[in-house]
């Protein structure tokens, strides 16, 4: 059995839909609404990587009674026991690659990523629903998961720290500029899960932040998105969505560096 | 192709690289770098790895400076014991805590190691001196926590918080071998390489919260873990007290 806790296609959610896409893998989607904090009221507290969620939120993967969390290491799950189009670089410097690739981005876009999204598109509208949102939230472990969709839900995003995530993804995006001037795809010869992760982490911010992700200032990027944007996968993916925008929905994401 | 390795002691993410170079069998020229004397800041290092982080393997051409992915290319390119599961979800739950003990037990654990050990070690030098070893290091993040640490600018809150997560964290890691023999499962293989350089001192440095009435199971994996011949093998290449401490592992010694 394989079967997706799944939500709008986008950024950790978007990851393991492409994979099975391109694997063209049978799977059950059972829907999770992450506005209404649905996700929460789903009981995995017999496995532990599943209720210490390390991205906080995201997609999970049953597959035959195991909880596959993690939407990175949920990509090389797939790879590695799917059978389909090889998705992991072959040579063992790709592999590195594309696994430092998504332990930077990870933490990186992971982080910044949904910070930006939630803010414009997820806190207008938790707002009309606050106390069934108090009511789920208040059982929600550990602390700081709870405290992330509190952020959201009090509006304690100030300009100034969505600034200062504006500006720290200017980082990760030259880096990622840079390593595309060496290559069409990011770890090895061929598109790899590596591209996945970057694109679902990636697809959204010529939104978010257009006046860092452009065809003008970053062209290798608009061209990559617009690559694998192409895929028949990626399209299947994408259609899932039930509101139409998938690239108007977030969670919380990954916690930013506690070292400040 | 010879295996050059840029590490500090056999600890934390130096620690990884050697200790699963050890288990591999794959024999490499140590160049060993002195966190506390900013080795990892000098020029000559920054033309290794431009980041001005530890550790880093240079393999050929090949450089890489991420620790637990450095630690999946030394498995997958060289012959020796495999040191990942063939089972992938074996595989998978290997890679779940080695994320783990990265992004979420480790920050708090080494803040607290930070704040007790590494900015003391390095205070009483001319401010002058610290500013201009600052004003070296090329990340962002890493010119804040040196601050942090050498002007000793963590606030209570943030090193409460700390004690809280590895209190938090030891506990789930002694849940987890409750269920298991090793990190993923029944196979030993890099998560415990992982968890040991993370958490081989923790009897010593959090002697309350980790012992053999209260975390036994996390005792005896680590036991077992200081018993492998690559484990004493990776510890002799230590230069100072903070490797020392492995001993504190051996049975009967407390």
């Amino acid at each position: 059995m394989l079967e997706l806790y799944t939500s709008e296609p986008n950024t950790f959610f978007l990851k393991p839909l492409i994979a099975l896409h391109e694997k063209k893998a049978k799977f059950t989607s059972r829907w999770v609404d992450t506005d209404t904090l649905e996700h929460f009221a789903l009981d995995h507290s017999r496995e532990v990587e599943a209720r210490l969620h390390l991205e906080r939120e995201g997609p999970l993967l049953d597959h035959d009674g195991t909880l596959i969390s993690g939407s990175w290491f949920m990509l090389e799950y797939i790879a590695d026991t799917l059978p389909g189009e090889d998705l992991q670089p072959a040579a063992p410097f790709d592999r590195y690659r594309a696994r430092a690739s998504a332990q930077f981005l990870g933490a990186q876009l992971g982080s910044l990523v949904p910070i930006l999204g939630c803010v414009k598109y997820v806190t207008p509208r938790l707002t009309t629903n606050r106390a069934a949102l108090d009511s789920r939230l208040s059982t929600v472990e550990p602390v700081e998961r709870r405290n992330s969709w509190l952020a959201l839900v009090n509006g304690t995003y100030t300009p100034q720290i969505l600034d200062t995530a504006r500006e720290r993804l200017k980082f990760p995006v030259s880096r990622l500029e840079k390593t595309l001037t060496e290559g069409p795809w990011l770890a090895g010869p061929r598109y790899s899960i590596a591209d996945i992760d970057a694109f679902a982490m990636l697809r959204c911010l010529p939104d978010l932040t257009p006046e860092l992700v452009n065809s003008r200032d970053t062209p290798r990027i608009a061209d990559f998105l617009a690559r694998v944007e192409a895929r028949p996968a990626v399209t299947a993916a994408l259609a899932t969505s039930r509101s139409g925008k998938p690239g108007q929905h977030f969670v919380p994401g990954v916690e930013p560096s506690r070292w400040g | 192709m010879t295996v050059h390795l840029y590490h500090w002691e056999p600890n934390a993410n130096s620690g990884k690289p050697m200790l699963t170079l050890a288990e591999k069998g794959v024999v490499f020229e140590s160049h060993y770098t002195d966190l506390l004397k900013f080795d990892q800041h000098q020029p000559d290092y920054l033309k290794v790895n431009p980041d001005g982080t530890i550790p880093a393997m240079v393999h050929g051409s090949r450089v890489l400076t991420e620790s637990t992915p450095m630690m999946e290319y030394v498995d997958d390119e060289f012959p020796g014991p495999p040191l990942k599961p063939a089972d992938t979800k074996e595989r998978w739950r290997m890679r779940w805590w080695m994320r783990f003990f990265d992004s979420y037990f480790a920050p708090s654990l080494s803040m607290i190691g930070w704040a007790v050990f590494v900015g003391p070690a390095v205070r009483q030098r001319p401010r002058e001196e610290l500013e201009a070893a600052i004003a070296r290091i090329p990340l962002e993040s890493r010119r804040i926590a040196w601050r942090k640490a050498m002007f000793n600018e963590f606030s209570p809150e943030e090193l409460a918080e700390s004690r809280r997560r590895v209190l938090f964290c030891t506990g789930i890691l002694e849940e987890h071998l409750g269920r298991h023999e090793w990190i993923a499962g029944k196979t030993f293989s890099l998560g415990d390489i992982n968890g040991f350089n993370l958490g081989y001192a923790l009897p010593l440095s959090q002697p309350d919260n980790c012992n053999d009435a209260k975390t036994p199971h996390i005792m005896e994996w680590l036991r077992r873990i200081y018993e492998r011949p690559a484990t004493r093998q990776t510890w002799k290449l230590g230069r100072t007290a903070m490797a020392e401490r492995v001993k504190f592992l051996e049975r009967g010694h407390a």
